[in-house]
């Protein structure tokens, strides 16, 4: 699981910048901070751990699918009590695959391709909830 | 834009009229013209007036090459799309400024499309019907049908979006024909029409002892998940698979089946794999990869004096074999690539690999060597049928350009 750090050191930033206003925190370890006329400097470090979560709905969702496979198996196992080679079972089981899928591809997605599926929707629309950068 | 040529042996007199239909159709590159001739003609070669003649034209571009891909693990995000999208260069993404869940992937040349965007019930309708995603039931074979013969003729469609987080159906997204179309997903040849459709289809046949290793690797990390509910998952889903899925291997023109490796004894990690590549014969433009000496059967362990391999060392197998009553070559290879050299060692002796230059399946595989089976039968073969889809596209792109249409001649 990916975690990120960031250490401010004049302790002036009080807002964590949004993509509109400065470069990447991610990728500089230095940035500038115009805002609304003062100028704020903050050094950051960042201790990205594996493939990271940029953006606050993606690191939802993986919260959310994590949760949902706990729940799914649960329930699976539930099912197939009374009988195994009922159609529920074999349904309780097919949507713990699917799951366990999705959770797969996000992971691949965010550790091998490094990109976050929610780029695109937030390169439009950087104000949204799910587009606040993910923050510990 | 459409270019049309009309050869005629005989001239058209005034009497003939010309009549173009008046519905035309968003982005329908096929328009018939249909010349009608009223008067009485007189032949000096004694053949028959030929009465309505229908000329149809097709414009240059209406080439989309049509490919299938049967595979268990998820749509469009499999490596094997990776790679093959690679082989036609540029990478593919999702759609940009649509949903962020959509599992379409678009490149320069291909657009692969993941058929569960087709399933007929979302997660709580197949709960209710007690069917699994691997039931036919589940699925919209007329809508699949439709679209992929849409986009194959040209004519872009709204093609519906299953998302697989939320297991509803998302409003759908614009896709317009690309070059090359593939299909991929659990049921690219169950339908019979959507399989002729298919200009090329590729199954991935994994077995069950490699699966359950693959299924660990992905999903013991998972709090929720433990080897038992992981096995309990696989055989639940067993028998829909063996009757749905599995029944379609018979159809495809290329079967990469994956296999636990036969150099390790009691190997269970799954990670030495065994590969084997069978290619149907008489398949059009797709000939089979071979090894030294086409139709002939030849076992290979190319580490020996000239090049030095570790263990367990890399073993190949060649030969013509029939697969449910059709006529095919196998290409096996069982073991991993620990070197460069090793690699392109083993490109060297291939034939028919339809590379454009010495060393291209190397410099492909270690372009992506992150990605898994890069070491072994899986990333190679994977990466030669990329390159034999792009020698049928190519040849399929050629022959029809070469000849645009013909007149019917009475």
């Amino acid at each position: 699981m990916a975690s990120l750090t960031f250490h401010s050191l004049t302790g002036t930033v009080e807002k964590i910048p949004t993509s509109s206003f400065c470069s990447n925190p991610r990728i500089s370890a230095t940035f500038h901070c115009k805002n609304k006329g003062e100028k704020r400097v903050s050094r950051m470090t960042l201790k990205a751990m594996g493939g990271a979560a940029k953006y606050k709905g993606t690191q939802m969702r993986e919260k959310q699918l994590t949760e949902m496979i706990e729940k799914k198996v649960t329930e699976a196992k539930e099912v197939c009590k009374g009988d195994e080679t009922s159609d529920e079972c074999k349904v309780a089981w097919d949507e713990v695959e699917e799951i366990s899928q999705a959770k797969a591809d996000l992971r691949i997605k965010l550790e091998i391709e490094k990109k976050d599926p929610l780029e695109s929707f937030c390169q439009e629309n950087p104000e949204t909830e799910e587009c606040r950068i993910y923050e510990d | 834009m459409a270019v049309c040529t009309v050869y005629t042996s005989q001239s058209f007199n005034s009497t003939c009229s010309i009549s173009t239909p008046t519905k035309t159709h968003l982005g329908f590159h096929q328009k018939q013209v249909v010349f009608y001739s009223t008067g009485k003609r007189t032949n000096k070669r004694g053949s028959s007036s030929c009465g309505p003649c229908v000329i149809t034209c097709s414009a240059g571009d209406s080439q989309t090459v049509v490919i299938g891909l049967a595979a268990d693990s998820g749509c469009g995000k499999s490596t094997f799309m990776r790679r093959l999208t690679s082989v036609f260069g540029g990478a593919a993404e999702p759609p940009k400024g649509g949903n962020p869940d959509s599992n379409t992937l678009i490149s320069d040349m291909t657009t692969v499309i993941c058929l569960d965007d087709y399933h007929s019930l979302d997660r709580t309708g197949r709960k209710e019907k007690g069917v699994t995603a691997l039931d036919p039931r589940a699925n919209n074979f007329d809508l699949m049908h439709e679209q992929v013969k849409a986009l194959k003729s040209g004519i872009a469609v709204e093609k519906p979006i299953y998302n697989h987080v939320t297991g509803l159906l998302d409003p759908p997204e614009l896709i317009k024909p690309p070059k090359i179309l593939v299909i991929e997903g659990l049921h690219p040849m169950f339908d019979e029409r959507v399989r002729d459709l298919l200009d090329f289809s590729i199954y991935l046949d994994i077995s069950n002892e490699v699966k359950f290793a693959w299924k660990i690797q992905r999903d013991m990390a998972e709090r929720g998940h433990s080897l038992e509910s992981i096995k309990a998952s696989i055989e639940a889903r067993k028998p829909d698979f063996d009757a749905y899925i599995d029944s379609q291997k018979q159809y495809a023109d290329a079967v990469i089946e994956v296999l636990p490796t036969q150099l390790i004894p009691d190997d269970n990690e799954g990670k030495v794999l065994r590969v084997r590549l069978i290619m149907k014969e008489g398949v059009k433009n797709f000939s089979p990869v071979y090894l030294f000496d086409e139709g002939s059967t030849i076992s290979w362990i190319p580490c020996g004096r000239k090049l030095t391999c570790s263990y367990p060392g890399i073993k190949f197998f060649y030969g013509p074999d029939t697969y449910f009553g059709h006529e095919v070559s196998i290409l096996e290879m069982d073991g991993q690539f620990d070197r460069l050299d090793e690699l392109i060692y083993v490109e060297s002796h291939l034939s028919n690999i339809s590379t454009k230059f010495y060393g291209e399946v190397t410099q492909q595989l270690l372009k992506h060597a992150d990605f898994p089976g890069s070491n072994n039968g899986t990333g190679l073969f994977q990466t030669i049928v990329g390159l034999k889809i792009r020698d049928l596209y190519e040849q399929i792109t050629a022959s029809k350009t070469a000849a645009p249409l013909e007149a019917t001649k009475a």
